[in-house]
């Protein structure tokens, strides 16, 4: 397969500060390559490198195996790029900036000597950003007036005037909010089905594992690993990033990235504070470095009792469904298949002749409660461990179970699963099923509602969007979160804690037409999370 | 009644702030203001202001000045400014009339080409050096300037050209009759020219982009523009249009003097910024700039015919230049 760009050994230093230090890499078309890394890493001025805007002081660089001479043009080559910060003609308008450089007009061929189609420029324009998801009032608005949010969408929507062979983006989700950040994960996606190449820079790992087929992680302007992203999960990818070697160490910080990117800032600050003081009061040093001492390591501990309940929750919950399944195996295999033997006995005692009708039809009624014992005991094998679970997976197992329990509630339930879901890990598959359980259940015991939705649906090719909804009465406004296992509600607290495990997010909110809706999100569900 | 007198009266405050909105924003509205205030002024005051000789004359005189302004506008809305039109003015008139010489006997045609390369050449060169080597404009200009002038010096040892064939004077000295009008030839000229690069400048997507380069030039480049060439050919077309005027002066005068068109380079630079060019780059249009040559000269006919002193006329230029910039200054803030 011959690769549509190879950079081979690129090198580059600021000054005497070195930002790109031998950095080889290849990408096909078709293919999604992210670059990794934390601010700094290199990851700006490796994009720049690429775009031919920024000349490296060694290596070579191949398009199409033709060898390339910095500085070039990318746009000559059909490499298109959106930058962290757009990089807008400010006294033009939005039209004119989504055109430049590839301006409609008559007659063709040259970019400067024609006339410009200012109307059909326009209607495209608005096409485009409606195709984005967006509108602005007016095609003729000046740029300058614009949010950077609007700017950023301007420079993507600049990407799709004319179909290009190969997006450079530059960590362009800065200035997005989380709506558009999806649009344009999701026009990856796209565009990648078009055959387009396309290499993505990222602080936000998790966008990066959503939508590429390779990572590529940078530290310290070195390629320091590459991953295949199927194989690889959002703790590798940051601990690569992070850069420590001690992986039982880091654990607990992957677990919660952002507290412990918070802890760094404070560790920066506590410092810079230091460097003040020490400026100033002589004495003083010691006491600060003991402080700053102090408080890194209650940071390393805290990390590791982190660490520590994580894993001992995650045991829990694997030992407390071990047990389950032990246990409904047994009530299964033993107590009803006994309870059945009693049955058969009953009937054939009743097939004697000489009875008297008192004792016959005592016997029948006999018959009946065994049955319905039978029948109870089944629904508890059921509830401890959904027979389908194991061998038809959680879907055809939610199928059954919303079955019964509209039954059993006269709610009924409107049951809405991905066709495409297939197998998931055990561990997610259980979870899954367990937060239905535990919400479903909340909708019988509060919600006094008429009418409850299940979706599970694929968001991404590595989310999974799990919702419960009803038309009941909702949460009240004071419904706090963090409050909720010292109000005593366990069942949203065993369902966030889940979640938690997963690396999901939960959301609960009162819908806008009367109801509640709880939603989970779960990311790469395809990896196996460990259950020891 | 009070009813319908109120909107009215709303209606009046409106449009005369709106009309205020205009001469302050626009600087077209305000430049033809100034030219109408100044010919009516010139009219009431003086007898020969308003006679067909005279504004012939205007009319063929402007003409050049309009001409290079042209390119002296495109240049400052790119961000820079070109000191050297005078001087390719002055060797481009030189060269041609050096070509149409008895010893050398070129055709008129093949030296008013010859003419118009010198010009473009200068100015590619003054492109090459501003766009790749990425040196101050006025430096550079200003460098070019000396080098050009002291090649039309060495030229002819000093001495000017005269004796040019009547085609070639034809071009500057004559009229085209059309109906009861007659028009200055150099003056149609003006006009071909004036069209031609308002189609270039504020027409077509060259235009567009000349217009982007000094406050956009990043954003160019990223959307993949080659601002260099962008550059060099704005500075060439200047220097071609500088040889332009500069072979409408000579055929004018009748004579090619190496010391011609002193001073010139501010003429155009006053013209282009009178004319709403901002010397802060981005703004500017041909039409602005036509009518800011006018007014310019019809100042400086006005002010020959009240009698004021020639030298009257290079403070009266500066001062102009002057409070067009503060002005431009007061509208940014």
């Amino acid at each position: 397969m011959t690769h549509i760009l190879k950079a081979i050994n690129i090198s580059k230093t600021f000054g005497t500060l070195p930002v790109i230090q031998n950095v080889s890499m290849h990408i096909s078309s078709g293919e999604v390559v992210g670059f990794a890394g934390q601010s700094g890493a290199g990851k700006s001025a490796l994009m720049m490198l690429l775009t031919g805007f920024l000349v490296p002081d060694e290596g070579k660089l191949y398009f199409d195996d033709q060898i390339l001479r910095w500085p070039f043009n990318g746009r000559t080559l059909g490499i298109e790029v959106i930058h962290q910060h757009p990089d807008l003609a400010e006294d033009l308008d939005v039209t004119s900036n989504v055109f430049l450089g590839n301006e409609l007009g008559w007659p063709l061929g040259n970019i400067w000597f024609k006339f410009p189609n200012r109307r059909g420029m326009a209607k495209e324009t608005v096409r485009i950003l409606s195709q984005l998801g967006t509108n602005f009032d007016d095609p003729h608005e000046i740029v300058a007036n614009l949010s950077s949010e609007q700017r950023q969408l301007i420079a993507i929507a600049r990407v799709m005037v004319k179909p290009p062979r190969m997006i450079i983006i530059d960590n362009p989700t800065l200035a997005l909010s989380y709506p558009y950040q999806q649009k344009l994960l999701s026009l990856i996606q796209t565009w990648q089905q078009q055959g387009i190449a396309i290499l993505i820079s990222s602080d936000n790992p998790d966008h990066l594992l959503a939508v590429t087929d390779r990572i590529i992680v940078l530290r310290n302007g070195q390629c320091t690993n590459e991953f295949r992203t199927d194989d690889t999960n959002r703790e590798e990818v940051v601990a690569a990033m992070v850069g420590t070697i001690d992986h039982q160490q880091l654990t607990p910080i992957l677990w919660a990235l952002d507290s412990y990117y918070r802890a760094r800032e404070q560790a920066e600050k506590l410092s810079l504070g230091q460097t003040i003081l020490e400026k100033g009061i002589v004495t003083g040093e010691l006491l600060d470095r003991q402080f700053i001492n102090q408080l890194t390591n209650q940071i390393d501990a805290l990390d590791q009792v982190n660490t520590a309940l994580q894993n001992a929750q995650r045991r829990l919950l694997g030992e407390l469904e071990q047990e389950r399944k032990g246990l409904a195996r047994e009530i299964h295999d033993q107590i009803i298949q006994d309870l059945l033997g009693v049955n058969f006995r009953v009937e054939e005692i009743e097939a004697f002749e000489n009875l008297a009708p008192a004792v016959k039809n005592e016997l029948a009624s006999l018959q009946t409660r065994i049955r319905q014992l039978v029948d109870d005991l089944r629904d508890i094998c059921g509830n401890l461990r959904p027979p389908t679970i194991d061998s038809l997976g959680v879907g055809p197992a939610l199928g059954s179970f919303t079955r019964d329990w509209s039954k059993r509630s006269r709610i009924p339930v409107k049951l809405n699963i991905d066709p495409d879901l297939g197998r998931l890990p055990e561990a997610i598959e259980l979870s899954i099923f367990r937060i239905v359980q535990e919400g479903l259940n909340n909708v019988q015991k509060h919600s006094n509602a008429s009418l409850s939705k299940v979706d599970l649906l694929r968001t991404m090719p590595r989310t999974l969007m799990l919702s419960v909804s009803d038309n009941g009465r909702g949460i009240t406004d004071d419904f706090d979160m963090t409050t909720l296992s010292t109000s005593g509600n366990y069942g949203l607290v065993g369902i966030s804690e889940r979640v938690a495990l997963l690396g999901g997010r939960l959301k609960i909110q009162n819908l806008t037409d009367g109801g509640l809706l709880l939603q989970v999100e779960i990311p790469h569900p395809r990896l196996e999370i460990p259950t020891s | 009644m009070d009813g319908t007198s109120e909107p009215i009266m709303q209606f009046d405050m409106y449009s005369v702030k709106r009309i205020w909105e205009i001469i302050s924003k626009r600087q077209g509205f305000s430049v033809v203001l100034l030219f109408i205030i100044i010919s009516t002024f010139l009219s009431l005051m003086t007898d020969n202001f308003l006679t067909l000789g005279n504004l012939s004359n205007l009319a063929r005189n402007f003409s050049w000045i309009a001409i290079i302004a042209f390119g002296q506008s495109m240049v400052i809305i790119i961000g820079g400014i070109d000191m050297s039109v005078g001087a390719t003015m002055a060797l481009a008139g030189l060269i041609t009339a050096s070509c149409m010489d008895v010893e050398i006997n070129f055709p008129v045609m093949i030296a008013v080409l010859l003419g118009l390369l010198t010009g473009g050449f200068v100015g590619w060169i003054n492109g090459l050096m501003i766009a790749r080597a990425k040196l101050p404009s006025y430096i550079v200009t200003l460098g070019t300037m000396s080098v050009v002038r002291g090649i039309a010096f060495s030229l002819t040892g000093g001495w000017p050209v005269r004796d040019l064939p009547e085609s070639f004077r034809f071009m500057g000295q004559h009229e085209i009759q059309l109906g009861s009008l007659s028009l200055p030839v150099p003056f149609l000229l003006m006009l071909i020219t004036a069209f031609i690069v308002g189609l270039l400048l504020d027409q077509m997507v060259l235009g567009k982009h000349i217009h982007t380069i000094k406050h956009g030039e990043r954003a160019l480049l990223l959307a993949g523009v080659d601002v260099n060439k962008a550059t060099v050919l704005v500075y060439t077309l200047c220097g071609l249009l500088a040889a332009f005027g500069g072979l409408l002066m000579t055929a004018r005068v009748g004579v090619a003097a190496p010391t011609a068109a002193t001073g010139y380079e501010l003429d155009s630079i006053a013209a282009a910024v009178v004319g709403g060019t901002s010397l802060y780059g981005g703004t500017g249009s041909i039409m602005g700039v036509l009518v800011g040559a006018a007014v310019l000269q019809t100042l400086r006919n006005g002010l020959v015919l009240l009698g004021f002193p020639a030298y009257g006329h290079t403070v009266a230029i500066g001062a102009i230049i002057l409070a067009v910039i503060l002005l431009n200054y007061w509208r940014r803030k």
